[in-house]
């Protein structure tokens, strides 16, 4: 038995992908039938397998958008996520630059890559990475902006007809000494912006909107990173659609959780029942 | 500078999730190959501190110990299968099981060392014989040369007391414990089985300044298509990696699962574990000895997913409600045995020592 254990073990040495395959087709019982499945598979390169909760319960297509991790406020801290739930998923490298150190043996320079992602309808992504080399800090660049994907609230300039296409209202973001001023836009202005944070705009997927910007905006890093925050902070503002109260459901985790499901009555607030008693 | 770290990667299934292999193999879930059939292990060492109900293996890892010269010694990783107590802390159990290493034991002499031995040198030579089959077919995936030099020793104690009376001993051939134990075995579940190979992770040493400078070429024509002069990026510097919902230990963290994707363990003796979370608990000190723990292997999250997958469709499953992202386990820095027959370490018997566990949660859930 231990023999042949080690056996199989010898077979499958260098064959990591195998027993990953093992699992795509079925449940314990399918034994003989694994077994011929898994020479037969075409071998998948980087199967995904999952860290964290969330990334399990994406994986098992539990999720259909984004939008359900949004609403209970889910930290997203594997990029397979995003790249499974948001289709269309389209980055850009807009600037690399050399960031400079002084060692006592000269000079240590480091590559800062930033990648703004998004998919052009109402999210995006901002990623900043420091490496010693330019593909490294691109990948790693691209992985964060993945991770910092956010919703981006769209809105009406005036009349209500069409899809929205501009803010729905005036929001700043700041970063560093650069603060970043929307303002709503009617139809057909464009963006009005400089041409980084335009980028920026585009990948968002906003059509129209004025801008305004006040600080050393020569920093265009923290250009970048101040109308990535004012993005953010569209969803932010309480406007009258939101003055209803809120009806809370359950979080996906109690939700996907069979055994430990207390019944509810009524409104339940999201506090997860099965938090370890520390 | 950093130390060698090995990696439990994952092998094939186990054909019957209850079969029995041997104490040197190293496996997921399945039921505890203990090196003899009667440990004397207290029944409360088996049990949940909160339920009481019987411990499931987890993890069975034969790890010997080159400089302290122990090469019988494994490391069963316990939990409760029930799914309430799964996610507390209290329901893990990490039992230390090994034979304490005699001085005189190398001289390979002396009648006493010889009765002492007998009982572990009828079993060794029917496992090593295993052992040696399934070593030379996986040789270069296999373990270190700790285990071959463990191997080694174990074949030449058993030579030099071959002469000595096999029927003396107290502990049989291994057919007995098996048909002794089989009835109990099927009361108590048992977690999907998979065996482990052994791998040295290669991390990627960090690249000379040098080597950078290939990039520069590259890096031009970047920005000459945009070409814009007006633009200037100025004032940038270092930025350490930042995402909403990730801070840096956890993305070190995943950058290193990445690299393997499949680890299930862990393993380097009193090196660095590799931390999720930074908050983490004092190990503290040995209950035997006194001296302190320290690391030595950690359970990583594709276990646990290998395990979900594994008993998908099953109710009451337990590791369907287990959240963690690494299960770290210190043992004692001395591997001390705690028990010994009269006052003195001998070679007979097998000490059996409790260890510390702790969790990094995914703080999410």
């Amino acid at each position: 038995m231990a023999e042949r254990g080690g056996e199989r073990g010898g077979e499958r040495g260098g064959d990591r992908g195998g027993f990953g395959r093992g699992f795509g087709r079925g449940g314990r019982g399918d034994r003989g039938g694994r077994r011929g499945g898994r020479r037969g598979q075409r071998q998948e390169e980087e199967k995904w397998v999952p860290v964290t909760k969330l990334g399990r319960l994406v994986q098992e297509k539990k999720f259909a958008t984004i939008e359900e991790i949004y609403l209970h406020s889910l930290p997203v801290k594997e990029h397979q996520i995003v790249e499974a739930l948001v289709p269309g998923l389209k980055d850009e490298v807009m600037k690399i630059t050399p960031v400079q150190k002084q060692t006592r043996a000269g000079q240590r320079t480091r590559f800062k890559a930033f990648v703004v992602v998004g998919d052009g309808n109402g999210h995006v992504g901002l990623g900043v990475k420091c490496a010693k080399e330019v593909a490294t800090a691109i990948r790693g660049a691209i992985i964060l902006a993945k991770l910092s994907i956010v919703p981006v609230r769209r809105g009406y300039w005036g009349n209500k007809i069409g899809q929205p296409h501009t803010v729905p209202c005036k929001v700043t973001g700041k970063c560093g000494s650069v603060t970043v001023r929307m303002v709503p836009a009617p139809r057909g202005s464009g963006i009005v912006a400089a041409r980084v944070p335009k980028k920026v705009l585009q990948f968002a997927g906003i059509e129209d909107v004025f801008t305004s910007s006040r600080g050393s905006t020569k920093t265009l890093g923290n250009f970048v990173k101040a109308t990535f925050d004012c993005l953010m902070k569209t969803y932010g503002f309480l406007t009258p659609e939101f003055w209803r109260e809120t009806k809370f459901s359950k979080t996906p985790y109690q939700e996907f959780t069979d055994l430990l499901a207390k019944p509810t009555k009524g409104l339940m607030l999201e506090a997860p029942i099965e938090t370890v008693e520390a | 500078m950093a130390e060698e770290v090995h990696l439990g990667l994952p092998g094939p299934w186990a054909a019957d999730y209850r079969e029995k292999a041997d104490h040197y193999t190293t496996k997921i879930g399945g039921v505890p190959d203990w090196p003899t059939g009667d440990m004397g292990i207290k029944p409360e060492m088996l049990q949940c501190s909160l339920c009481g109900t019987k411990l499931c293996l987890v993890a069975q890892v034969y790890a010997p110990v080159v400089k302290l010269n122990i090469e019988e010694r494994i490391i069963y990783v316990l939990v409760c299968p029930t799914p309430e107590c799964g996610p507390r802390p209290q329901s893990w159990k990490v039992l230390r099981v090994q034979k304490c290493r005699n001085v005189e034991q190398t001289e390979g002499d002396g009648d006493e060392l010889g009765q002492g031995t007998g009982p572990s040198s009828t079993s060794v030579p029917e496992e090593q014989i295993d052992k040696n089959k399934s070593h030379d077919i996986n040789d270069d995936d296999f373990d270190l040369d700790a285990l071959a030099e463990a191997l080694e020793q174990a074949a030449t104690l058993a030579s030099n007391s071959k002469k000595k009376n096999k029927s003396k001993c107290a502990n049989a051939p291994i057919e007995r414990p098996v048909l002794k134990e089989k009835p109990a075995d099927l009361s108590i579940p048992v977690l999907p089985c998979f065996y482990i190979y052994y791998d040295k992770e290669q991390y990627r040493v960090k690249g000379a300044v040098g080597s950078s400078s290939n990039e520069f070429p590259l890096d031009k024509e970047m920005t000459d298509t945009g070409n814009y002069e007006e633009e200037k990026w100025d004032g940038e510097k270092y930025e350490y990696d930042k995402a909403i919902g990730a801070d840096r230990t956890f993305l070190k963290f995943k950058k290193r699962l990445d690299a393997y994707p499949e680890q299930c363990f862990r393993y380097s003796y009193g090196g660095k574990p590799l931390l999720a979370a930074t908050k983490v608990q004092d190990a503290g000190t040995c209950r035997f000895c006194g001296s302190p723990r320290q690391y030595e292997l950690q359970l990583m999250s594709p276990l646990l997913y290998f395990l979900h997958e594994a008993g998908k469709g099953s109710s009451n499953y337990g590791p369907s409600n287990w959240t963690w992202l690494t299960l770290i386990v210190y043992t004692c820095s001395k591997s001390c045995c705690p028990s010994s027959c009269g006052g003195r370490p001998c070679g007979c018997c097998w000490d059996v020592a409790e260890e510390e566990i702790t969790i990094q949660e995914d703080e999410a859930v």
